[in-house]
């Protein structure tokens, strides 16, 4: 039987996007492979490890928990929309000048996940900022700077 | 796989008049049933029903009686909520320790309490408090305690073409608090979690005590036993001993059904002790 077609039309960083998309698609595979914005990564596909996350409708959520379907009518950004050309935004420039990134997989998830934060909590003390990071896995670097730059970063906003 | 979203009450159960196919799901946040179904390798129903759209159904409300949560309201709506946070602190504590942010901002109380999971945050809270789930079929609209509504893992009452529209909590004045076992502090599916709720008298003694716990039977239970014998009296060591009459644990790969018998009765004494004020602290 043949995989029914659906139209989808959505925003994605400021920019209407229409397409046709089977129902089984993943919103992540949607961004990936059929728009090319790889910043958000498939890692554990059961939204363990944050390192898909985007903003749909103005909250972060797992790409990879959702279907292109579902995000029918919806405001999407992705970590592509952060920066300006090469002008990285301050929570970005946080995570270089704080020496945050190692192999770099997690770090898409982690500066989305930065952002939601300063937006619900302001300036938040370090308890919370690990709190509320704790949906997006690093394997790498132990957290301490990735804290550290979103400390910065929400302190200077 | 086909597609629906609904708008309504109405427009979903013209839909389900359509429809032929057998292997049908409902759709809410999609949190649990997305790893369940492994879309790129095409395991998934035949016919998908997100039912996110359908009005009215989001939202806290309160009346003076009780408060009214729309079942597709979120964790995260939940765990902000200063009215939950305020009346029923189990709810509030079990949605603060719910997932992460990603997934709260998705994962819904009804596909919570419709997932049926032993080990769900948000049950025992609703246990305690003797939530009474509002459900919406084609011949009308009925309620059930949610003690009757759970029957088993991933089982309930739901009978097809209904879906739950809302939860009713009263409000009681009843003291609550949630405490959550798990191999890590966050995303981490409970070892055991409990939900106490309780009133008591200016000498500390208990007027009113209601204990549920998960992840130590096939569904939530109330831990009868153990507050019969509280309330009758006994020391706090004496009474915990009863736990294991209320409770059937078994061995999965989080825990052995022995270390989740431990387990609870150790974390109850220790909230008895340090949160209630009982015993020697």
């Amino acid at each position: 039987m043949a995989n029914p077609l659906f139209r989808i039309s959505l925003t994605i960083n400021g920019q209407p996007v229409q397409a046709d998309v089977p129902a089984t698609l993943r919103l992540l595979d949607f961004l990936r492979y059929d728009l090319d914005l790889t910043g958000a990564k498939d890692v554990c596909g059961e939204g363990e490890c944050g390192a898909c996350t985007i903003f749909m409708d103005g909250k972060t959520v797992n790409s990879c928990l959702i279907l292109a379907v579902e995000a029918d009518g919806s405001e999407l950004m992705t970590i592509e929309d952060l920066s300006h050309g090469k002008m990285l935004n301050e929570m970005q420039q946080a995570f270089v000048d704080y020496h945050s990134v190692q192999c770099g997989y997690c770090i898409p998830g982690m500066v989305l996940s930065g952002e939601q934060i300063i937006k619900d909590h302001g300036k938040p003390d370090r308890d919370t900022i690990r709190e509320d990071l704790s949906g997006n896995i690093c394997r790498c670097t132990g957290y301490q700077k990735i804290v550290d730059a979103i400390e910065f970063a929400a302190d200077k906003r | 796989m086909k597609y629906f979203r609904p708008n309504s009450i109405d427009e979903y159960h013209e839909l389900l008049v359509t429809l032929k196919e057998t292997s049908m799901s409902i759709l809410a946040g999609g949190t649990d049933l997305m790893p369940r179904w492994e879309p790129d390798k095409g395991l998934m129903p035949d016919v998908l029903i997100d039912i996110k759209k359908i009005d009215g159904l989001m939202g806290i409300r309160e009346n003076e009686d009780e408060i009214i949560i729309g079942a597709l309201t979120t964790i995260q709506d939940i765990k902000k909520s200063i009215l939950m946070q305020n009346e029923f602190g189990s709810l509030s504590e079990a949605a603060r320790q719910f997932a992460g942010v990603q997934i709260r901002h998705r994962a819904t109380i009804g596909g919570n309490i419709c997932n049926a999971s032993p080990a769900g945050d948000i049950l025992p809270g609703l246990y305690v408090h003797q939530a009474n789930i509002q459900l919406i079929g084609p011949n009308g609209s009925r309620s059930i305690p949610i003690s009757k509504f759970i029957i088993g893992p991933g089982k309930t009452m739901l009978e097809p073409g209904e879906i739950v529209s809302e939860i009713h909590l009263l409000r009681k004045g009843v003291k609550s608090l949630f405490y959550k076992l798990g191999l890590r502090q966050s995303m981490a599916i409970a070892v055991v979690n409990f939900a106490i709720a309780y009133q008591q008298d200016s000498n500390g003694a208990f007027t009113s005590l209601n204990i549920a716990a998960g992840s130590v039977a096939p569904t939530i239970v109330y831990l009868e036993s153990f507050v019969d014998a509280i309330m009758s009296g006994v020391s706090l060591d004496e009474a915990i001993q009863h736990v294991d009459i209320d409770i059937s644990p078994i061995d999965d790969i989080r825990a052995t059904a022995d270390y989740r018998s431990t387990a609870l009765k150790n974390v109850l004494e220790y909230n008895f002790r340090h949160e209630l004020h009982q015993g020697n602290e």
